[in-house]
């Protein structure tokens, strides 16, 4: 009996490793008390006033929209086209061409945002600023949308596309009709997943933002100076939104490992 | 060129365009500052080695030290992911998939966030030190908690364990139960089941994993800037002092792309003692 308890056991603890630090920063946003520590004050929403009245973290959430919109938008129009291109194509390249833009991901992203800053300072003579963040975004969030895109097409029918030309469909109707219905769940899965990517992601932001703030270089300020509780709330709305984006897009995408 | 063919590459030219000149160009141009020289604060075009060797003599132990933290990361990654992995796939039933989504949730998102909270975790007057005060278990404060490699290696653990526990769970479910059936009904032990049949079809899976993990520790600098004390204990922390406040562009690209070979060496070595064998 004592040995059917000890995987789910083992499974639980592994769980609360996994999300017990994040579940302490939730719980402690909504703690009354200035220290993160036990015991606990009362429960209190003055963090979260706190922030709402702070111009500093309005112009940052207002950043990273500016930033994580453009970038899902871009990346999702890219990715979807070169994954729908490879499985329309059905080239046996299609696989390790879709691989090849997943490099920008295996490197770490300090090296991708200090090549893009001398790309932009040092060759093109560009400022740093939101453009520069999602031209680096794009790069590491496309591989995302293409895979997620790809993974749907692998299952993708195109007899039925033939069928709707043979009926006198033109190409535009096929796709707007037929293929689009099919892999739409697919984009938006992929397209939410790249704005919550967008709007997490810190290296290649604090590097290539230059003036100003995103929510993640803004919490970064925040931690790098003190232990302002006012993070937990931060933190909190952070989570709130890249952990919903990704639950619907697993819905959307029908992902399961 | 047939019309398809013009299409095609119209609709591929985006992502590959993006790609190559927001990367690859990149990359090239950084690769080639990596051979600069710095005089008082100016970068001078030419070719010298100077960042190189700069790289091993001034860094040299600390860059063992970088790879030695990221091997021990990836490593304590893959064991803990395979058990979480093995776990949701053969040893709870239906509930595996609620396991893997709760690995999942946060898969794009909190880097920060997990980092911060082991710091609010591991400090002198943090969670864990005002649990064991509270219960009486210390008489004060525990230091050691924070600020050392462990600490780093934990977080950095925590924050990639996700990332090996999807490529094993993925290559689980593609390991048949009837295999496992088979080998317990002709009288394997369920170590010998583990070791001869659900490990070598996993392998695939092992190696992304450590490869995952291993690549994102080796070039972090903010878990260790965190978590690592006062003095820089990674390469990414001094890559980044370069960068930004010694302006040795030359150098920190050196760095970087000493660290990026290096680590191609330690998951190519790794590839081939685990699945370069069966051929």
């Amino acid at each position: 009996m004592t040995r059917r308890l000890v995987w789910p056991l083992v499974m639980t603890a592994l769980s609360a490793f996994l999300l017990g630090p994040l579940i302490l920063v939730v719980v402690f946003s909504f703690n009354s008390n200035e220290l993160i520590s036990f015991p606990m004050g009362g429960l209190s929403l003055r963090w979260y006033h706190q922030l709402i009245g702070d111009d500093a973290f309005q112009a940052a959430l207002l950043n990273s929209l500016a930033i994580a919109l453009p970038t899902a938008f871009i990346s999702t129009v890219t990715g979807a086209l070169a994954a729908y291109t490879f499985a329309e194509w059905r080239t046996r390249f299609g696989l390790p061409a879709l691989s090849v833009l997943g490099l920008p991901v295996l490197l770490p992203p300090l090296v991708i945002a200090i090549a893009l800053v001398v790309l932009f300072a040092r060759w093109l003579d560009l400022p740093l600023g939101r453009p520069a963040v999602i031209c680096g975004h794009v790069l590491v969030t496309q591989p995302f949308v293409a895979a997620v895109v790809a993974a749907r097409m692998a299952s993708f029918d195109f007899t039925v596309l033939e069928a709707a030309r043979d009926l006198g469909a033109s190409r535009f109707q096929t796709f707007v009709k037929v293929t689009l219905p099919q892999i739409r769940a697919a984009i938006i899965g992929a397209a939410l997943i790249a704005f919550a990517l967008s709007l997490d992601e810190f290296i290649i932001a604090v590097f290539t933002i230059g003036g100003g703030n995103t929510l993640s270089t803004f919490v970064w300020g925040k931690i790098k100076t003190t232990l302002d509780p006012s993070i937990n709330a931060i933190a909190t709305i952070m989570l709130a939104m890249t952990v919903s984006l990704t639950l619907i897009a697993l819905r959307l995408t029908r992902y399961r490992g | 060129m047939t019309a398809p063919a013009v299409k095609r590459i119209a609709a591929l030219a985006p992502a590959y365009g993006i790609l190559a000149g927001l990367f690859l160009v990149p990359i090239a141009l950084l690769f080639a500052v990596s051979f600069w020289s710095v005089r008082s604060f100016k970068l001078e075009p030419g070719f010298s080695l100077d960042a190189y060797i700069r790289t091993f003599t001034v860094y040299g132990s600390l860059f063992v030290w970088t790879l030695l933290m990221a091997a021990a990361v990836a490593i304590l990654c893959v064991v803990i992911g395979f058990i979480f992995a093995y776990g949701a796939r053969f040893r709870v039933g239906t509930h595996g998939d609620l396991f893997i989504l709760a690995t999942m949730i946060t898969l794009f998102g909190g880097y920060l966030v997990k980092i911060y909270s082991w710091k609010a975790i591991l400090s002198s007057n943090g969670i864990l030190n005002s649990l064991l005060l509270g219960l009486g278990l210390v008489d004060q404060p525990v230091g050691w908690f924070i600020f050392n490699r462990g600490a780093v290696i934990v977080a950095l653990a925590h924050f990639l364990l996700p990332f090996a526990i999807l490529p094993i769970y993925s290559a689980l479910r593609n390991v048949p139960d009837i295999t496992l059936d088979a080998a317990r009904d002709l009288g394997a032990s369920p170590w010998a089941v583990l070791v001869k049949v659900v490990l070598p079809q996993c392998r695939t899976g092992l190696v992304a994993a450590f490869a995952i993990c291993f690549l994102s520790a080796v070039g972090d600098y903010v878990t260790p800037m965190f978590l690592g004390g006062g003095s820089a204990i990674m390469l990414g922390q001094f890559i980044v002092s370069e960068f930004s406040t010694r302006f040795n562009w030359p150098s920190g690209a050196a760095m970087s792309f000493s660290l990026m070979g290096a680590s191609a060496l330690v998951i190519g070595a790794v590839w081939l003692a685990f699945i370069g064998r069966r051929r």
